[in-house]
C-alpha cells in the first residue's frame, strides 16, 4: 500500500440498548492528511468520536482500530490517555479556563516545574515556540475570556499540539466562527498540514470540505457509505450520499385539513440575549395555518431553536421583525405571555428544559398550569390530580401512579409527560423542538399519532426535527432554515430529503 | 389494592421521615437512660420544646429559601436585631406613649417587630433577586449589618424586656383545661379532614385509600398530640411558644405544597429553566421567599425577646447555622428542590434534645458544639450511603 495509514478503523460496530449507533464502519485515515467526516445529525460521527477519545472504551464496540499499526486501547472515559497517545479533540464546546492567560491553558496540568514550583519564564517560552512554529496568531500572557471565538479555538488547537498531537479531531470547529476567522482557521488547517498533524475534520458546511479536506468519508444512519478523495465528489454527489434513504412505512396516515393562516412571523431579526454582538436570527419568515404541521428543517446552528424559543418570548432579543397572532402583532416577553396567548414550546432538551426530574409526574404535568387549579390560597390538589390523570390515559403514560417520580420513566414516557403538560395549557399553537429526540420507534409512533389528531382537531404545530424522513413523514409544509433566516418554504409534495439538504446548506436558495 | 402493599408503599416513600424520627427516639432514650429518668421527665420535656422554638420558627422559612437553592446568613442577627428593637421601644419608648398600658405597648411591639423583619427582607430580597447579586453574598453583608444595628441600639447595654403581657408570648402556659379543648379541636379537625378528603377523593373517582388504614394513620396522629397534651399538663400546660410555632409550620406546611407560591418555590429548586419555560415568574418568587424569610425572622425575634427576657448584645448570635442544620438534618437537600418544613421541625427537635442533653449531663459547651457538628456530618454522610446503594 502506497499510502500511509495512521489511523485504520475496521469493521466497528457500536450498540446502545434498542439502537444500532455505528453499524461495521472502517475508515482509513491517511497520515498529514486533512479528512472529512461528513453525514447528518445522528449518522454516527458523535459516537465515532467518542470511541476515538476514550469516552467509549475499548471493550464497548465491536471491531478493532489501529493506530500507527498497533491496536487502540483506551480505557474507560481516559481522555487522558487519548491525548497520550497523540489522539486530541477540538471540541464544539471549548474547554477553557477563562480566566487563565493563554500560556497557563495551554500548559494546564503539565506545568514546567523548577524545585517544585512552576518555571513562568519556561511556560511562556515554550508556549510562544507552539505558537509561533504554527502560526497562531494569540498573545500568550493574554486573558482568554478576553479573547475572540475565533482565537480561543487557536488556543485550543495549540493545547492540542503541546501534548503532540499527531492526530487532530475537529468537531464543527467553524460554527461560531465569522468569516474572517474561518479564513484564518483554513490557513493554520494548512499550516498543520504542512507540519505533517494529521487532522479529521467534522462540519456540517458542506463547502469547507472542498475548500480544506484531501479525503471526505461519508456516513449515514451508522454506516459508512464511501470514502473518497474530495476531488471526486461535488456538492450535489455529498448531499445525495448524506441522504439517499427510502422512506419507510413509519409515519400514520392523517386526514388533516389545514385552514385559514392564523400566526405569521415575517422578517424577525434577533440577537443572542448573553452577546448581543451576535446575530442568531436574519430575516426569518413563515405562516402558520389552523389545523397544519409545519415543519422546520436546518442544520445545527441554522437558528431553528432559536427562532421557536424567540417567538416564545424565552431567548433572543428582537431588533425589527413582527410576530402576529389572528392578524394582531403580538409583543411576547415571557413564557407567561406566550402561554396566555394559547402558544406553547415543547422545549429542545427534555431533562434539562422540560422537567424537573426529582419530582412525580403529576407536578410535572401541573407545573405549568397551576392557575387552573388555584386561587391565591389554595391550589384544589383534586382537580389537579384529575386533570393530570386525563391527560396522562390520553396520552397513555406508562407509569405505576402518578406520584411516582419523572426519572424513573423511559425516555418516551418522560417526553410525553413533557407534551403532557403543554397539552394541558390548551394551546392554539404547539410548538415541538425535536419532540422525537432520544425516543424509542414505539412512543415515536404515538407522539406522531397524537400530532395528526391535535391537527385535526384544529391545534396548529410547528414541529422542528433534526431528522429529514421525520420532517417529510409528518408535514403539510417545511420551513429550512439556513443561517438564521427562512431559506426556503417547501410543500410536502414537493419536498425531498436532497432538495431540504440543498437549502439547508446553502446550495440552492 | 390490598391494604399491606399499601402500607408498605406507604413506608417506602416516607422512609427518611421514619429514619429520622427513629433516630430522634433514639436519642431520647438514651439521654433517659444517661439522667436516670430525669430526661423525659414532664418538667424537662416542656423545656425541650420551648428551647427549640426561636430557631425552629427560623427554620420553617429556611427550609424554602434553600429549596430554591438559596441561603440566608443573616436570619439569626435578623432575629436578634428584632429583639433588642422590640425591647428597646418597651423599655424607652411605649412607656411616654401610652403610659400604663402594658398590652398595647406588648401589641405595638410585636407589630413593630413582624415589619421590621419583613421590611429586611424586602430589601435583601430585592438586591438577590432583582439585582442578581448571589444570597450567600447579600445576607452576608446583611448579617454584618445587623451586627452592627444591634450594637447602635444597644449601645452595648443589655435592654429589659419583660413587660406583663409581652412575657407571655414564650413564657406563658395555656391552663391545663385550655390545653384539652386545644387538643379536641386539633384531634377533631384531624378526622374532619380525613372524611373531607375521602369524600373529594370519591367525588372525582379516585381510588379512595383503605379506610382501616386512614383511620389508623388519623388515630395515631391524635394520639401524638394526645400524649403530648398529658405530659405538658403534668408540668405548667401548652408552652404558648410551641403553640406558636405549631401554628407556624402548619402554615408553612400548607403554602410549601398548597399553594402555587410554594409549588414553584420547588420547582425553581428542582430545574430553574423548566420552571422559567413553565411561565414562572422566577425573580418575583424568589423575593416573596425571601420576604416571607425576614416576616419569620420578625416572628422569631419577638418570641426571643420575649424569651430571654431582654434585648442583649450577642441576640441571635449563630441561630443561622442552627436553623440551616436544622433543615438538613430534616432531609432539605442544598442543591435545592427538596425538603419538608415536617422535616425541619424533627431536625431541630433533634438538634435541641442533643443539646439539652449534654447541658443535663454537665458536659462542656466545647464539647456540646464537636458533638453536635459530628452527629450533623454523621446523618448526611448515612443518608448519602443509602442513597448511593439504594
Amino acid at each position: 500500500m502506497a499510502d500511509d495509514i495512521i489511523l485504520d478503523i475496521r469493521n466497528v460496530t457500536k450498540k446502545f440498548p434498542g439502537i444500532v449507533a455505528l453499524s461495521d464502519v472502517s475508515i482509513q485515515i491517511q497520515r498529514g492528511k486533512i479528512h472529512g467526516l461528513c453525514g447528518e445529525n445522528g449518522a454516527g460521527k458523535s459516537t465515532l468520536m467518542k470511541i476515538l477519545s476514550g469516552v467509549y472504551p475499548y471493550g464497548s464496540y465491536e471491531g478493532t482500530i489501529l493506530y500507527e499499526n498497533r491496536e487502540l486501547k483506551l480505557e474507560d472515559r481516559s481522555i487522558r490517555q487519548a491525548i497520550e497517545e497523540g489522539i486530541a479533540i477540538v471540541y464544539q464546546e471549548l474547554t477553557l479556563v477563562p480566566g487563565m492567560t493563554v500560556g497557563e491553558n495551554i500548559f494546564l496540568g503539565k506545568e514546567p516545574m523548577e524545585n517544585g514550583v512552576i518555571d513562568w519564564d519556561k511556560l511562556y517560552a515554550e508556549t510562544r515556540q507552539i505558537l509561533e512554529k504554527y502560526k497562531l496568531d494569540v498573545p500568550p500572557h493574554a486573558i482568554v475570556k478576553n479573547l475572540g471565538v475565533g482565537k480561543m479555538q487557536m488556543v485550543e488547537i495549540a493545547k492540542a499540539l503541546s501534548e503532540n498531537a499527531k492526530i487532530l479531531i475537529l468537531d464543527e470547529p467553524t460554527s461560531a466562527l465569522s468569516k474572517a476567522e474561518i479564513d484564518k482557521l483554513m490557513a493554520i488547517l494548512e499550516t498543520l498540514r504542512e507540519h505533517g498533524v494529521t487532522c479529521i475534520y467534522i462540519t456540517h458546511k458542506l463547502e469547507e470540505f472542498f475548500r480544506i479536506t484531501d479525503n471526505v468519508t461519508i456516513l449515514r444512519d451508522g454506516k459508512t457509505i464511501i470514502t473518497e478523495p474530495t476531488h471526486v465528489f461535488n456538492l450535489e454527489k455529498l448531499v445525495k450520499y448524506m441522504v439517499g434513504r427510502e422512506m419507510k412505512e413509519r409515519f400514520p396516515p392523517n386526514k388533516r385539513q389545514p385552514g385559514e393562516v392564523i400566526f405569521q412571523v415575517e422578517n424577525l431579526v434577533a440577537n443572542d440575549p448573553n452577546d448581543t454582538g451576535r446575530k442568531i436570527l436574519n430575516g426569518a419568515s413563515f405562516d402558520l395555518r389552523k389545523g397544519e404541521i409545519l415543519g422546520i428543517a436546518g442544520l445545527m446552528g441554522s437558528g431553528r431553536t432559536e427562532l421557536v424559543t424567540t417567538i416564545f418570548g424565552e431567548y433572543g432579543n428582537i431588533i425589527s421583525g413582527t410576530v402576529m397572532l389572528n392578524g394582531r402583532p403580538l409583543n411576547i416577553k415571557s413564557a407567561r405571555d406566550a402561554m396566555s396567548n394559547g402558544i406553547s414550546l415543547v422545549p429542545e432538551d427534555r431533562k434539562g428544559q422540560g422537567l424537573v426530574l426529582i419530582q412525580p409526574i403529576l407536578r410535572n404535568i401541573s407545573l405549568a398550569n397551576l392557575d387552573q387549579f388555584a386561587s391565591f390560597f389554595r391550589i384544589d390538589q383534586d382537580a389537579e390530580l384529575a386533570a393530570s390523570t386525563q391527560q396522562s390515559k390520553n396520552l397513555a403514560i406508562k407509569a405505576s401512579n402518578l406520584h411516582a417520580r419523572v426519572d424513573s420513566l423511559s425516555g418516551g414516557n418522560q417526553q410525553k409527560v413533557v407534551i403532557a403538560k403543554w397539552l394541558l395549557t390548551n394551546p392554539q399553537i404547539l410548538i415541538m423542538d425535536d419532540p422525537t429526540r432520544g425516543v424509542d420507534v414505539g412512543a415515536k409512533f404515538e407522539i406522531y399519532k397524537l400530532m395528526n389528531e391535535l391537527a385535526e382537531k384544529g391545534v396548529s404545530i410547528i414541529m422542528i426535527s433534526s431528522e429529514l424522513e421525520e420532517v417529510i413523514g409528518m408535514s403539510d409544509r417545511i420551513m429550512v432554515m439556513h443561517q438564521g433566516h427562512t431559506g426556503g418554504i417547501l410543500d410536502v409534495k414537493d419536498a425531498t430529503q436532497e432538495k431540504i439538504m440543498a437549502i439547508a446548506t446553502g446550495i440552492e436558495a | 389494592m390490598n391494604p399491606s402493599f399499601d402500607l408498605k408503599k406507604r413506608f417506602s416513600e416516607n422512609i427518611q421521615t421514619y429514619t429520622l424520627l427513629l433516630a430522634m427516639l433514639a436519642v431520647w432514650v438514651l439521654f433517659n437512660v444517661l439522667t436516670n429518668g430525669f430526661y423525659l421527665s414532664p418538667q424537662n420535656f416542656s423545656n425541650l420544646f420551648r428551647q427549640m422554638t426561636v430557631t425552629s420558627f427560623l427554620a420553617t422559612g429556611m427550609v424554602l429559601v434553600i429549596v430554591t437553592g438559596n441561603i440566608d446568613l443573616s436570619v439569626g442577627k435578623l432575629a436578634g436585631f428584632v429583639s433588642v428593637v422590640v425591647a428597646y421601644l418597651q423599655a424607652n419608648v411605649w412607656n411616654s406613649i401610652f403610659p400604663g398600658q402594658p398590652l398595647v405597648a406588648a401589641a405595638l411591639s410585636v407589630s413593630v417587630g413582624l415589619i421590621v423583619g419583613a421590611l429586611f427582607g424586602v430589601l435583601q430580597g430585592y438586591i438577590i433577586s432583582y439585582m442578581r447579586v448571589p444570597a450567600f453574598i447579600v445576607t452576608l453583608g446583611g448579617m454584618f449589618v445587623l451586627r452592627g444595628g444591634i450594637l447602635i441600639i444597644t449601645q452595648g447595654k443589655t435592654i429589659p424586656a419583660n413587660q406583663p403581657g409581652f412575657d407571655q408570648i414564650a413564657q406563658g402556659y395555656l391552663p391545663p383545661s385550655i390545653g384539652w379543648v386545644v387538643a379536641a379541636l386539633v384531634v377533631a379537625l384531624l378526622f374532619f379532614n380525613m372524611v373531607r378528603s375521602r369524600a373529594r377523593k370519591a367525588q372525582y373517582g379516585f381510588s379512595v385509600p383503605n379506610i382501616y388504614l386512614d383511620v389508623l394513620g388519623t388515630l395515631f396522629f391524635s394520639a401524638l398530640v394526645v400524649i403530648y397534651v398529658a405530659i405538658v399538663n403534668y408540668y405548667n400546660g401548652v408552652q404558648v411558644p410551641v403553640l406558636l410555632l405549631a401554628v407556624t409550620a402548619l402554615i408553612m406546611t400548607y403554602i410549601s405544597s398548597n399553594t402555587r407560591f410554594g409549588r414553584y418555590a420547588y420547582a425553581i429548586g428542582g430545574n430553574r429553566e423548566a420552571a422559567r419555560l413553565s411561565g414562572i415568574n422566577i425573580k418575583r418568587n424568589v423575593f416573596m421567599v425571601f420576604v416571607l424569610m425576614g416576616f419569620l425572622c420578625g416572628v422569631a425575634g419577638v418570641v426571643l425577646a420575649s424569651y430571654v427576657g431582654y434585648g442583649t448584645t450577642a441576640a441571635g448570635e449563630g441561630y443561622e447555622l442552627d436553623a440551616i442544620a436544622a433543615c438538613i438534618l430534616g432531609g432539605t437537600s442544598t442543591l435545592g428542590g427538596v425538603g419538608t418544613i415536617f422535616g425541619a421541625m424533627i431536625g431541630g427537635l433533634i438538634m435541641a434534645s442533643l443539646t439539652n442533653g449534654l447541658q443535663m449531663l454537665n458536659v462542656p459547651a466545647a464539647y456540646q458544639y464537636v458533638v453536635k457538628g459530628a452527629v450533623l456530618i454523621l446523618a448526611v454522610a448515612i443518608d448519602m450511603y443509602f442513597k448511593k446503594n439504594r
